[in-house]
């Protein structure tokens, strides 16, 4: 590979916050028309580096050069002037103004061109979609339109802009696997175009879905970078995580008259997921695994109420359940924890307290509403000896736990109503290594008690470490189980990919 | 170290209390100060305690809807529906001369379930229609101010007897019945808020209304709750305001909307929802009614007091403000995370 190919090189980049080393010594090359992966788990420092090449932060030490051009000092306006392009979760768009204006704005504005003509805007934007093959309702207002949609239209606005460079942070989140293929074709044609496209993930499913190559961060060290087609599975979370992918199962086998206490039949939603049908039974944790996209959200969250199903049934301990609403899910003996904590799972800023009873207020309150406050602290107690929060003041804030003893506090909420079923949805994301393995030790507590558990997750080893079984969902169906006797990361991984 | 952070932590809990204790007691003792012979005196504290309840009352009810995140911007609209309609009653019950126990009964019955009707319509609006609270209660507040209008043809409506009046002058053991009152609506919504179930989902659906529906709790139902519980308060501060005034009339009360959000907010309460403090949204009032006095007593232009209440608010909002900051820098020096 020539060395001009290289269009942004990062070498010996450190930041420092506070003492705590964010980013040492880091050495990245981004390649034109190449799609590359910046991969790390939660705090592994790939926030930092985006943060440092487009000029949001300063680096203590290091360089940055673009085209063989050391940049300088980087500010935000002068990464995009180079070519430097961020597409933010939130996509940073004005809502209130056209897709077409929206995509002109930037280079209009970069152009210092005070007057914005809506007949320039429209034929820069038209020009943009149909070079990108995006087909986009140009004249409509970007918050009339679905977060996929937005997305397509933050990335021609960046094209539009000359962006040498796109990154891209954890694009697929909120988007339906229609979506995610949409998305994929857009990345393809980019990189036909020559720009280098940047996905910044932790998810391994992305690496080996689209990526060219792939830069692993840990602790803010670059621990590997290469092709991907060099790399497997579980070589690539071993230099994620650190760890080697060990297969060590914990699973307690089931009495053969075990009984489900979950039941669906035939759970379907328009455009989401079909004919979903699977059993967990009581004592059993169940695995629901997927690519992004896949649908196993949509399908824990049907069960759990929140988007239900239009046809299909559920059932609890063999009786069937009308869940149109949470309140129904909750009253049939079914919790959820939701995949993303911070906005979902806890509520930061209030006391410890208040968030472990969120979720049982009806069964702690007396005839007239008061709380009952020796059923609240009994309660409180409860959830925090046998999870083992660490805390010691209870009406202090959750934000001030760790993300563990958060995800902790968010299961005392749900395990204080002792549900019949725990559906989780990828319950260790953001939480550290040591703290992993303490949550997955609570579900086997509460499967052997008599529980069923169902964990959504692609955290492969996670899923064989914990689970009986692992069915996996592709475009909204259930197409493997991957039972007891087959289980091993190498086969959930083929189910994955398959 | 643990029973040091968590003294620190009620200290700094509850030190937007203890500084609008210190606030409203400093004024005193100013005022006191400049005039020896006219503020502190018990005819001027009766005479503060007698002003506090209405604008009181009606900074509880805009407090509770921030608490979830809203606003009530008809409260005073609302006020002024419940004082004509026991107005009303009164007039077409013979005015004066209806002095019946159980006409005042019912009659403060009526307003209250007028001010629940109110509250009603914005609960509706916010939790099943979804109308952002604040535009809710800007159009409601419109149509209860314009109904008001039209029945009255803008006029202030007289007549009522003695013993509706009481409320509005008695004393008990020198405490103003009306005072009296306030006291016990506060003491009835601090119960509500912090002791029962409705009042964690209230704090719980402002604090994140996404986690709350992901915790099962009925968002829908909770706003509704809030609201009605709103339109009540400002029913008790119609019955307040027409017994005080001795009429009710349709525009009664224009810069209360304004001064009821001030209050509510110098008193702790988080505009952007999950956190709030009654006894900080009645020493707020308490404080803003002896500023009051006092610039009335010193003479002072009420566009000075204006600019005072101004001021204060900016103040205990920047006092605010630096404490979350040092709080911030206090927590990453503990957990050794950067800030």
């Amino acid at each position: 590979m020539p060395e001009t190919a290289i269009v942004l090189r990062v070498r010996g980049v450190r930041k420092t916050y506070g003492g705590v080393a964010a980013l040492r010594d880091a050495d990245v090359d981004i390649r034109r028309g190449e799609v590359h992966c910046l991969a790390g788990e939660n705090g592994s420092g790939k926030s930092t580096l985006i943060k440092i090449v487009s000029g949001v932060e300063q680096p203590d030490s290091g360089t940055i050069t673009l085209d063989g051009h050391d940049v300088g000092r980087l500010t935000p306006t002068r990464a995009v002037e180079l070519g430097i392009q961020v597409i933010h979760q939130d996509l940073s768009l004005f809502p209130n103004l056209s897709v077409a204006e929206n995509i002109a704005m930037v280079a209009r504005v970069a152009s210092r061109r005070r007057l914005v003509s809506r007949r320039d805007a429209m034929a820069l934007a038209r020009a943009t979609t149909e070079r990108l093959g995006v087909s986009l309702d140009l004249g409509e207002r970007v918050e009339n339109l679905p977060v996929a949609q937005r997305q397509l239209a933050a990335i021609c606005r960046a094209f539009a802009h000359d962006a040498k460079v796109l990154f891209m942070d954890e694009p697929t989140t909120a988007l339906t696997w229609r979506e995610v293929d949409a998305l994929l074709a857009l990345v393809d044609t980019l990189r036909a175009e020559g720009l280098a496209v940047v996905f910044v993930s932790h998810k391994l499913e992305e690496v080996f879905r689209i990526s060219d190559r792939v830069t692993v961060l840990r602790n803010g060290e670059v621990v590997h970078a290469g092709e991907v087609k060099d790399l497997d599975r579980p070589t690539l979370v071993r230099v994620m995580t650190g760890q080697d992918v060990t297969e060590d199962r914990d699973v307690t086998g089931l009495p053969p008259d075990a009984r489900p206490v979950l039941e669906t039949r035939g759970l379907g939603r328009r455009h989401e997921f079909a004919g979903v049908s699977f059993s967990v039974r009581a004592g059993e944790v169940v695995g629901l695994t997927g690519l992004l996209g896949s649908g196993r959200t949509e399908i824990a969250e049907a069960i759990f109420g929140m988007r239900p199903a239009d046809t299909g049934d559920i059932l609890v301990d063999g009786e069937p359940v009308r869940v149109r609403s949470v309140h129904d899910a909750i009253r049939a003996g079914i919790a959820y924890v939701p995949g993303d904590r911070l906005t979902q799972g806890v509520f930061l800023g209030q006391s410890i307290r208040r968030n472990l009873i969120a979720g049982s207020i009806d069964r702690l309150i007396s005839r007239s509403g008061r709380l009952r406050g020796e059923a609240v602290q009994r309660t409180v107690t409860t959830a925090v000896e046998s999870l083992r929060i660490k805390t010691s003041d209870v009406s202090a804030p959750v934000r001030t736990l760790s993300g563990g003893n958060q995800q902790r506090v968010v299961l005392g909420k749900w395990l204080a109503r002792s549900p019949r079923v725990l559906v989780l949805n990828s319950p260790t994301v953001g939480v550290d290594i040591g703290s992993k393995e303490g949550i997955l030790q609570v579900l086997r507590d509460r499967a052997r008690a008599g529980m069923g558990v169902l964990v959504i997750s692609d955290d492969v080893p996670e899923l064989v470490s914990v689970c009986h079984r692992v069915l996996v969902v592709r475009r909204g169906r259930v197409v493997d189980e991957i039972t007891s006797d087959r289980m091993s990361v190498q086969a959930v991984t083929d189910g994955l990919t398959g | 170290m643990t029973g040091v952070r968590t003294v620190a932590g009620v200290a700094l809990r509850n030190a937007h209390v203890t500084r609008l204790v210190a606030l409203t007691l400093l004024l005193v003792v100013v005022f006191s100060a400049l005039a020896p012979r006219v503020f502190p005196t018990a005819l001027n504290f009766q005479s503060i305690a007698y002003s506090v309840p209405e604008i009181g009352l009606l900074a509880l009810a805009m407090a509770l809807t921030m608490i979830t995140g809203g606003i009530d911007l008809s409260v005073v609209a609302t006020a002024n529906l419940a004082a004509l309609t026991t107005a009303g009653l009164y007039i077409a019950a013979g005015g004066e001369t209806a002095t019946s126990p159980l006409l005042l009964v019912a009659f403060c019955a009526a307003a209250l379930l007028v001010g629940m009707a109110c509250g009603a319509v914005n609960g509706l609006l916010v939790s099943r229609v979804r109308v952002s609270p604040i535009l809710a209660t800007l159009a409601t507040m419109q149509i209860f101010n314009g109904i008001a209008i039209l029945w009255t043809d803008g006029e202030a409506q007289y007549g009522f007897p003695d013993t509706f009046l009481w409320l509005g002058d008695a004393t008990i053991a020198y405490v103003p019945v009306a005072f009296l009152i306030f006291i016990g609506a506060a003491l009835l919504i601090w119960h509500i808020v912090s002791r029962t179930g409705l009042g964690t989902r209230i704090v719980l659906v402002g604090a994140n209304p996404v986690a709350a529906r992901y915790s099962g709790v009925d968002e829908r139902g909770v706003l509704m709750r809030t609201y009605l519980i709103s339109g009540l308060l400002a029913g008790i501060a119609g019955i307040v305001i027409a017994a005080k005034s001795t009429s009710a009339s349709p525009d009664y009360g224009g810069s209360y909307v304004l001064l009821a959000i001030v209050i509510a907010v110098l008193g702790g309460t988080d505009p952007f929802g999950g956190r709030g403090s009654v006894a900080g949204v009645v020493l707020a009032a308490i404080a803003l009614q002896v500023l009051a006095s006092g610039f009335n007593i010193m003479r002072l232009s009420p566009f000075l007091y204006q600019i005072a209440q101004g001021l204060i608010l900016l103040v205990v909002m920047v006092v605010e403000l630096r404490r979350g900051r040092l709080l911030e820098r206090l927590r990453g020096l503990l957990t050794g995370r950067p800030g």
